[in-house]
């Protein structure tokens, strides 16, 4: 299983879910997949998934998606427990796990390539479905129950190391217009202004 | 820090807007969370570090919200990297409470804290958050209040840093 093939699967059935995208491959992936006004592109390892658990808190009636990487999730352990018991029933969290560093150009392993489980530390941490995927049927599983389900997923997807992304043309928005085109976006499908953004 | 200062600085949060806090729990200042855990206004959200302490409160901005961090000096170490990324980088407001453990004014000072302390202010400048010292009560509410104008008018974190009166 590749994560592109993954994504290609999931992008087109989001709706109205907001999507934090940590920073790997998977960023110009999903940017490129996907032009929902949902997306945030946050581009810094070891914070998508925090932010996702606070988009998840401050709106606990919207779905929210988060699409992380190993190396990312591996730099941020200490979100596992504090989402085990917050409990955000209304997030989802996908952890494309290619075992490597692949940004790092000579593909380093990442400490799930040795006798890390992610899946497992997640368990241990508190979360009850924490599930690993090994291939594309089922994965759509998942995905198909994380985009509407109530409760907290957390799914380490076990992929190739693949090289897409560097084929595929970056997006030209930068991360401020993101964000005000996220925040536009919720302040539209929320009927309510945000209050650190300007009016004029 | 007395009850009475206590509940003026929750009070004084809550009137600046702020209804999200995320903690790490302190000594300094700790007065103020049954407060807060008490009052409708706030949703108080405990966490593992400080460094995901900034980005929840990061991610429940962007979902709408004025949002808080409560923390130590030492905390502000750890989170210094979500700061620089979420806070600077994206531009992203919140205001840090800050008990100022290791301050000259900190009652409690210490030789574990005071190494802490002098490098604060550094930290801060060398990242680019404003920040204010306060070291007692005085105007304590609209002292609030301006940093919360200030953050959102910047799109950045903005420190209180609570000292002296708040520290005994």
């Amino acid at each position: 299983m590749i994560r592109y093939e993954c994504l290609e699967f999931l992008a087109p059935r989001i709706t109205d879910q907001l999507v934090v995208t940590s920073l790997s491959g998977q960023r110009i992936e999903w940017a490129h997949l996907s032009k929902h006004e949902g997306n945030l592109m946050v581009g810094m390892l070891g914070c998508a998934l925090g932010v996702g658990i606070g988009l998840a808190l401050a709106l606990p009636h919207r779905r929210v998606i988060v699409l992380e990487s190993d190396g990312s999730v591996l730099l941020s352990l200490f979100n596992l427990p504090t989402l085990a018991n917050l409990g955000c029933p209304n997030l989802a969290v996908f952890v494309f796990d290619n075992q490597v560093y692949s940004g790092s150009r000579i593909s380093v392993p990442t400490a799930t390539a040795g006798r890390t489980d992610l899946e497992a530390m997640a368990r241990g941490a508190g979360i009850e479905c924490a599930v690993t995927v090994r291939d594309l049927g089922a994965f759509k599983r998942e995905a198909s129950a994380a985009l509407s389900g109530n409760e907290a997923r957390f799914v380490v997807c076990k992929v190739e190391e693949s090289l897409l992304h560097r084929e595929i043309p970056r997006s030209t928005i930068d991360l401020a217009e993101n964000k005000y085109r996220f925040v536009r976006y919720v302040e539209r499908t929320e009927g309510r202004p945000n209050p650190f953004v300007g009016r004029g | 820090m007395d009850a009475e200062l206590a509940k003026r600085l929750v009070d004084g949060l809550r009137e600046a807007g702020i209804s999200f806090i995320t903690y790490l729990p302190e000594t300094r200042l700790s007065q103020i969370l049954p407060l807060i855990r008490e009052d409708p206004s706030f949703q108080l959200i405990p966490v593992s570090s400080e460094a995901e302490a900034v980005t929840i409160a990061a991610g429940a901005v962007l979902g709408g919200k004025q949002a808080a961090c409560y923390l130590e000096s030492t905390g502000l170490y750890v989170a210094s990297y979500s700061l620089l990324v979420m806070g600077k980088q994206l531009g992203i407001p919140m205001l840090l409470v800050v008990g100022f453990l290791g301050d000259f004014a900190d009652q409690r000072n210490h030789f574990l804290y005071a190494t802490i302390g002098s490098g604060t202010v550094p930290l801060l400048d060398g990242l680019g958050i404003q920040h204010r010292l306060l070291e007692d009560g005085l105007d304590l509410g609209a002292r609030i209040k301006d940093a919360v104008r200030t953050m959102n008018a910047l799109r950045s974190p903005v420190a209180l840093l609570f000292s002296g009166e708040f520290t005994r």
